[in-house]
């Protein structure tokens, strides 16, 4: 029997669950498309994590981040409920222990996360403009009928430089179609989508801040390698995208577990494997208590209520 | 007169200065998604977002039987001075009859001051206003003290929200109070309330404060920016804001030659960033950092309103201080939008920013 800490990152995108053994290393890795459905994908990915490696390992310890790591932790026990900018940071100097500088670009949001001495001193995280994330390309990769796997190497075939506003969506939509009306072939566009993308990437999080070499570049977008090429370029420098890119948030959880745990020498409250099986019931209703009128989020598990929120008073969640 | 006033902070204050010289007030309701949903509708897209929350806590103030609204002006290049201007408009252009009482600064045009002065008077006295602005000054000194306990205090509450209630509780204490005996009750009542909370015992080495600094409104008013005080002492932390009432009004009351309030030390502190006056509270903010810093907080959280262009000068500012001084800052846009999921991700990772900088390692 291995002793393992899980970790699980519950993204808008993508679920990832990971174990890791105590020095840290992935035994089990596990990406599973969230489709707005996360309490289904988690149950899913324990499912198999169980019947693929559950009777060789004890769980020690299990960590979750992502957004939905809170209702994701009530549900399995989490010892450890970390946001994901932490996460990340951690599980980035585990593997580039001297690095300085993290770009991070998920399908829904991008981060900066900048590090002294192993530790974060400044960060920054875009949440609410698409045009430095995955769903940019995504979007763009269905317009001109590329498949999103094909972009990054269809890139690196370009011969020309072209640019293309990357400012905003909208506008990036409107060059590209000029820019193809003049000519320019499939491949130049992408690679000038690429370039716009990190150059709105870096304008908007990078603003302000100390980038020092070495670059880590992770999250789903990493595997691209026209926006690896395009970062290169623009900043000049070598970036190194470590081994588990796409699924270091729930390393970071793992590991940030297994911290906990060895400092302070608790027993996981992890629920066991057969929480795939429990019935939870997240519901919501209304609070007419006062014009707020909030939607407060309810979870029963087996008829028991284990977590509420949405309250703007805290008069539910802190009923608990 | 029937009174109303925005909505900003511990406004039992504005409630009895207006009661103390018999007007009849009548109290907006503590901004809710209503307030903002309304306020949204009516205000111009582009304006900064207190703009548009008071525009909707003067219509639910108007809808409740309010005929006048006081509020003070602005000054300098910021949207504020014209706020009046723009809310009165869009008030008769939907067809509500509202007046308008507006108060600069006396320095600038005292007669316009006075005139103000005057409606506000009313019958009274002079003895009367002298008496009930001591009163009321007096009132205001006394909450911040107490509210400044209740920011420390929260983050070591072992009953999550107690002390939460509590301060609401002496805000009502405070609000039967209708003289100086009864003011000097509240507040012994109030300390008293407070010191029965029961705390985490926290060593002091492991403590950590936080300041608030930004635009005024943001800063003042919890219910708009996701209660951010009682978030961060949720999360076990003390707080300080950058502003106060009784601060406030010092620093805007008194005449220069005897305005020596820590408002005007924190002005110099700021001024090598930032040497003239761009409005709002630009200035302020970066002095405040330069402050907290000096005083040994661990971190700054920076709240603006999207779009204000003051605190955006500011925000660009704020890295060459954090540089200079080493103070983490954390700059949030406060805006309509209620998913506070990404501002909570963010809040929680720069506390541990912060931790680890207490304690030399990632938490």
């Amino acid at each position: 029997m291995q002793e393992v800490y899980l970790g699980i990152d519950v993204g808008s995108v993508s679920t990832n669950i990971v174990a890791i053994n105590r020095s840290g290393e992935v035994l089990y890795s596990k990406y599973i498309r969230t489709n707005g459905q996360p309490l289904d994908s988690v149950k899913n990915g324990l499912k198999e994590l169980n019947s693929e490696i559950g009777n060789e390992i004890v769980v020690k310890g299990i960590g979750t981040t992502g957004s939905g790591r809170q209702l994701i932790g009530v549900m399995v026990g989490a010892d450890v409920v970390k946001n994901e900018i932490t996460a990340h940071a951690t599980a980035t100097i585990h593997e580039v222990p001297n690095v300085k500088t993290i770009f991070e670009i998920g399908g829904q949001d991008s981060k900066i996360i900048i590090i002294e001495d192993q530790m974060v001193v400044d960060f920054a995280m875009n949440t609410v403009c698409a045009a430095g994330t995955g769903s940019f390309l995504d979007h763009q990769s269905e317009r001109l009928g590329i498949p999103i796997e094909e972009f990054g190497d269809m890139a690196l075939t370009a011969q020309r430089d072209v640019r293309i506003a990357g400012r905003c969506t909208v506008f990036a939509e409107s060059d590209m179609i000029a820019k193809q009306q003049f000519g320019f072939s499939k491949a130049e566009i992408i690679k000038g989508l690429s370039e716009a993308l990190v150059r709105n990437y870096i304008n908007n999080l990078g603003r302000g801040k100390k980038i020092e070499p070495p670059f880590v570049f992770q999250g789903g977008v990493a595997a691209n390698k026209g926006i690896r090429s395009a970062f290169e370029k623009e900043i000049n420098n070598e970036v190194i995208i470590p081994k588990h890119f796409n699924i270091m948030g729930a390393i970071g959880a793992a590991l940030l577990a297994m911290d906990h745990m060895i400092e302070t020498g608790e027993q996981t409250k992890f629920r066991g494997f057969q929480a795939a099986d429990f019935e939870f019931v997240p519901s919501t209703f209304n609070c007419e208590d006062c014009s707020n009128g909030c939607e407060v989020i309810k979870v029963e598990l087996n008829k028991e209520v284990v977590a509420m929120w949405g309250d703007r008073c805290s008069k539910w969640t802190n009923s608990l | 007169m029937k009174v109303s006033f925005p909505y900003m902070g511990t406004t039992v204050i504005y409630k009895k200065l207006l009661e103390q010289l018999g007007h009849d007030v009548i109290m907006p309701p503590i901004p809710s998604q209503k307030t903002i949903n309304l306020g949204v509708k009516y205000s111009p897209e582009f304006a900064c977002f207190p703009l548009k929350v008071i525009m909707g806590s003067y219509m639910e103030a108007i809808e409740k039987g309010a005929e006048v609204i006081i509020t003070s002006g602005g000054h300098g290049p910021c949207r504020a001075g014209f706020y009046e201007q723009v809310h009165s408009r869009i008030l008769k252009q939907e067809g509500h009859n509202v007046e308008f009482i507006v108060f600069n600064s006396m320095f600038r045009d005292f007669k316009n001051f006075y005139k103000n002065l005057m409606r506000i008077k009313a019958d009274n006295s002079w003895i009367k206003v002298a008496k009930s602005l001591m009163l009321v000054y007096d009132m205001m000194k006394k909450l911040d003290v107490l509210e400044k306990e209740v920011q420390v205090i929260r983050a070591y509450e072992i009953k999550k929200g107690e002390t939460t209630r509590i301060w609401e509780n002496i805000q009502r204490i405070f609000d039967q109070a209708n003289n100086k005996k009864q003011i000097r009750e509240a507040f012994e009542k109030g300390k008293e309330l407070l010191s029965k909370v029961r705390k985490h015992d926290v060593k002091p080495q492991n403590r950590l404060r936080v300041g608030i600094v930004g635009e005024i409104y943001v800063v003042m008013e919890p219910s708009i920016n996701m209660k951010m005080e009682e978030l961060l002492g949720s999360l076990g932390v003390e707080v300080e804001r950058s502003q106060y009432l009784s601060q406030w009004v010092d620093y805007n009351v008194l005449p220069d030659f005897m305005n020596y309030t820590h408002e005007k030390e924190v002005l110099k502190k700021g001024e090598k960033y930032l040497p003239i006056e761009i409005g709002g509270h630009a200035k302020q903010t970066l002095g405040q950092i330069v402050d907290f810093s000096k005083r040994g907080f661990d971190g700054v959280v920076h709240l603006m309103p999207f779009g204000c262009l003051p605190e955006l000068v500011s925000q660009s500012i704020i890295p060459r201080i954090t540089e200079d001084l080493g103070i983490p800052v954390l700059t949030l846009s406060i805006d309509e939008q209620t998913g506070v999921a990404n501002n909570l991700t963010r809040v929680e990772a720069f506390l541990d920013l912060i931790r680890g900088k207490h304690s030399k390692k990632i938490s």
